[in-house]
């Protein structure tokens, strides 16, 4: 720094405290060094914020009621310059939340790096997860299309079925009894505001704990050696998460570029001949809920709210029911076990919904 | 500014006294106020600093040790560390380890049944504040959640549309609605049909359909020697659009694509996840041929009808 850059630079530091503050931020020492298996938790963070900015952008243009929301939608699509890109890119930025975020957590518990003292990270990043998840579901109601409104209606059709609550939930939801004008500005209002506020929050928090607990480390637990090879989080950290996210980045970019946001017809409770489908990553739950055993009220109960809940809370237990302190995978043969058969039975109900013909 | 290091050995102005154990600062000025003495009796003593001469090697003193025996005991309840208190820019002009650095809590602190006294207190008047607030903003979320029925009758289609028997038809009608101060018409649809005598029998099971209101009175009955039968659009598994068209395993059938739930010409769950038959609507003929509908709708994913609209 030159003279007068650094004159400007040291009255700031004297009084915000600059250089203390990057330092304390920057010089995390991690156990054993830098690693590619780090990258995730930037990554998200990195992901979130560009939704952050591509959802302002957005509003710029989008008006959030009945009447205009898909016709302030098409106009982003088809008349602002780059509007198409800037929602596909919102767009497609969701499902790669999702799978980084499924990718985080699998990190996280393969590495065992939940385990004491880091249970409340775990915990707080299990909510972080579900979430993610409402962003979804709140953000594809917002075009107003076809896929919106029965992606929607058929989910707090779902929600209603809660027991006890459900009903109030539904209703609450939809601010009235069918999918409507008061449903998309409270959908709005979720996605924009509360959400973004919560996860800002949390992930605030999240990182605090994961600061105050220390990262894990490598499983290998050769005190001399992690101590040898030991980094700070800054520059080697920085600059492998400065890879991953580029490449994530280019990922969406291209999906934004090569399969851009189309809209179906507007949003009406006449179905036509469209046949409702949620995101994705729902398509798991969406197969489920076809099979026979979940079939009936409780069928359905069961399969669209016992068993979520129960993952949910199995979950947010994790770092409290398997608390011997081994994290080599090895040695945990039955946390490997769980985690695979959970990720193959939504990989093969994603597979039999794909091949499953509608007749 | 003297700064006495911890453990410096503490020399009054005729002996020995004993080692510093702590130092006290201000945190108005920023700069010790006093040294604490470890003395060799084992008591530790609060010693202003300007008794402090020298430190270069080890404290000196001016005073002597008796001097030093008459200075108050340190009640280290009365103070915390810099661990505990914030002082900005303290830490940068004090030359000692902050864990025995003490500050001293403000005199008005030091009553702890008063404090306790300032800490309900102030829940209190949050409570009051924030209680009386509920009941309007819980009002202001509801607001739209409840809105009556409407037992208004629409056209949906003419007798003279029906040549066949059981053969059902997907009729689309115009529904305007006033959600807030939104009026919007958008198209919605049921199906229709001419039911033959053994489609009636079946949907009517030898009884007329009652609907009723939530005060358990009917508002409207569907004689079973009616021939024409309106299916609500809505799949009463969870709620999408399904189709009257052919299946693997039937010739006709309504079949929900969603979650794959099929039903007969009657409405009767053939197989698939629906926990009841297709929702019969009131229905009634006009003189002039019309077939009118109450546009219903009940709660999907329930055995029992619920009606929501």
């Amino acid at each position: 720094m030159n003279g007068v850059a650094k004159k400007i630079y040291d009255w700031f530091d004297e009084r915000a405290g600059l250089t203390e503050l990057g330092d304390k931020m920057l010089n995390e020492p991690m156990p054993g060094g830098s690693r590619y298996a780090y990258v995730f938790g930037s990554i998200l963070v990195y992901i979130f914020m560009m939704q952050l900015v591509t959802g302002i952008l957005l509003m710029f243009y989008y008006a959030p009621t009945a009447d205009h929301a898909y016709e302030s939608t098409q106009y982003i699509i088809h008349n602002v310059e780059y509007g198409w890109f800037i929602l596909s890119f919102h767009f497609w930025g969701s499902s790669v939340m999702v799978v980084m975020v499924v990718v985080h957590m699998s990190q996280v518990f393969l590495w065992g790096a939940y385990k004491k003292p880091a249970e409340l990270v775990w915990v707080v990043g299990t909510i972080l997860f579900t979430l993610v998840v409402a962003m979804g579901f709140t953000g594809y109601l917002l075009p107003w299309d076809q896929r919106s409104y029965w992606a929607t209606t058929v989910g707090l059709e779902i929600a209603d079925k809660t027991p006890l609550i459900g009903d109030f939930i539904g209703q609450f939801l939809r601010g009235g009894p069918t999918t409507g004008a008061h449903t998309i500005n409270r959908f709005f209002v979720i996605h924009v505001m509360i959400l973004p506020l919560a996860i800002m929050g949390l992930a605030t928090l999240h990182i605090y704990l994961f600061r105050k607990a220390g990262p894990a480390g490598p499983r290998q637990r050769d005190h001399e050696m992690l101590t040898r090879t030991s980094e700070y989080f800054f520059p080697r950290q920085v600059y492998k998460d400065s890879v991953a996210i580029g490449i994530v980045f280019l990922i969406t970019c291209g999906l934004a570029f090569y399969e851009p946001v189309h809209l179906l017809q507007e949003a009406t409770p006449e179905p036509g001949d469209y046949n409702p489908i949620p995101e994705w990553y729902f398509l798991f739950l969406f197969q489920m809920l076809r099979y026979e055993t979940f079939s009936g009220e409780w069928g359905q109960i069961v399969g669209s709210i016992v068993i979520p809940v129960i993952f949910m809370v199995w979950l947010i237990a994790i770092p409290f029911m398997f608390r011997n302190p081994e994290r080599r995978l090895r040695h945990r043969k039955l946390g490997f076990l769980t985690w695979a058969i959970i990720l193959l039975a939504v990989a093969y109900l994603t597979y039999d919904y794909t091949i499953t013909e509608v007749h | 500014m003297i700064q006495p290091k911890i453990k410096m050995k503490v020399v009054g102005s005729d002996r020995d006294v004993g080692e510093v154990s702590n130092v006290i600062a201000d945190p108005v000025t920023k700069s010790l106020s006093h040294i604490v003495v470890c003395t060799d009796d084992g008591g530790q003593r609060v010693v202003p600093i300007d008794q402090v001469a020298d430190v270069s090697e080890g404290v000196v003193l001016r005073c002597s040790a008796v001097t030093v025996s008459g200075y108050p005991l340190l009640c280290r309840d009365d103070y915390t560390t810099v661990h505990q208190q914030e002082v900005a820019g303290l830490e940068a002009r004090l030359d000692v380890d902050p864990g025995h650095t003490l500050l001293p809590v403000p005199e008005g602190d030091r009553d702890i049944p008063r404090r306790g006294f300032f800490t309900k207190f102030t829940i209190a008047i949050n409570a009051v504040l924030a209680i009386p607030l509920a009941y309007p903003v819980l009002k202001f979320l509801i607001h739209p959640m409840y809105a009556p029925y409407s037992n208004q009758w629409v056209k949906l289609a003419s007798t003279n549309q029906f040549s066949d028997a059981d053969a059902p038809r997907s009729y689309r009608f115009k529904k305007t609605i006033k959600e807030g101060y939104l009026e919007r018409t958008f198209d919605k649809s049921h199906w229709a049909m001419k039911a033959s005598p053994g489609t009636l029998e079946s949907v009517y099971q030898g009884k007329d359909i009652e609907f009723r209101d939530k005060s358990g009175e009917v508002y409207w009955v569907n004689r079973r020697n009616v021939p024409y039968v309106v299916f609500s659009g809505k799949c009463p598994h969870l709620g999408c659009g399904y189709k009257w068209r052919s299946t693997k395993k039937y010739s006709m059938a309504f079949l929900c694509p969603c979650h794959l739930s099929i039903y007969d010409i009657a409405g009767g769950v053939l197989t698939g996840p629906a926990p009841r038959a297709l929702d019969v609507l009131p229905t009634r003929v006009t003189p002039g041929g019309d077939i009118e509908m109450i546009d219903v709708e009940f709660k999907a994913g329930r055995a029992d009808r619920v009606r929501v609209i």
